[in-house]
């Protein structure tokens, strides 16, 4: 039996992106383990542990072209399903999170888009 | 905030701009101008949207490109001079402080034989091993 139990993001600096997914986003830090100059990281949605997202840096030159060309074209490379999207983007939004687009209503979801901060758009998307 | 799609679009010109080694000799200020924003707005949508202010992302981008010519063996002076740093030892402070090595120990350390810099593959700290190189196909073992 397989079960999907990781998924990631490449991150432009895994300091700066695990306080942004855990203080900013709410998320919660599961692993943190030194290897070489880089970090194992992983985080969670609080109370939950079905499924980690584990922040990889983007030291590969080609992940970083990737990185950016998705970034440049707008399109997000993740997506966390919110439970009341207009209150994430409305307490987001007071931490000075940037969104590329506000919450609009797109068939069957509501879906928002932000920035990370550390290279990836990010959809965050209601089922209605 | 809000980043519209015009703005979103500026600001992305405006980090190409930054990075670029061609316009290395454009102010902000300039950059600015040149995407058609004004400073203190640049300055502001910029640093939410990429987490950095453009000053900040602009060191980023030349200390990469430090390490890139230091990798290809350039000396420490000639890797200074190239990226326009007023003198080796504002440039080798600045490298030592944001990278925990100076820039001679970073050297010696991406040219020993047979050590390629850290890149992790995608997933590839899992297991904490860094990436290997890809192996050639007379070193791949027989099916």
């Amino acid at each position: 039996m397989l079960h999907i139990k990781l998924s990631s993001v490449m991150v432009e600096d895994q300091a700066k992106a695990l306080a942004f997914y855990t203080d900013v986003l709410g998320f919660a830090k599961k692993l943190d383990i030194p290897v070489g100059e880089y970090r194992w990281i992983t985080v969670v949605a609080p109370g939950r542990d079905d499924l980690e997202l584990a922040l990889e840096p983007n030291g590969n030159p080609a992940g970083k072209v990737f990185q950016q060309a998705m970034f440049a074209q707008g399109i997000p490379i993740a997506a966390f399903e919110s439970t009341d999207l207009d209150a994430d983007h409305a307490r987001l939004s007071a931490r000075g999170v940037a969104f590329t687009q506000a919450p609009t209503v797109a068939g069957p979801v509501k879906i928002a888009v932000l920035s990370d901060t550390v290279g990836n758009l990010i959809q965050l998307y209601q089922p209605l | 905030m809000l980043v519209d799609g015009p703005t979103f679009r500026r600001l992305v010109r405006g980090r190409t701009l930054l990075v670029s080694a061609e316009h290395d000799a454009l102010s902000v200020r300039q950059v600015a101008a040149r995407v058609g924003l004004s400073p203190s707005h640049f300055i502001r949508m910029f640093a939410a949207l990429f987490g950095d202010t453009p000053h900040q992302l602009r060191t980023r981008a030349r200390l990469e490109r430090a390490k890139q010519l230091l990798a290809e063996g350039a000396t420490v002076t000639e890797a200074c001079v190239e990226l326009g740093f007023a003198s080796v030892g504002s440039f080798s402070g600045l490298f030592h402080r944001r990278t925990g090595a100076p820039p001679s120990v970073y050297r010696r350390a991406v040219a020993a034989p047979r050590r390629a810099p850290l890149v992790p593959g995608c997933l590839g700290l899992m297991s904490e091993v860094p990436a290997a190189a890809p192996s050639n196909s007379e070193e791949a073992p027989p099916p």
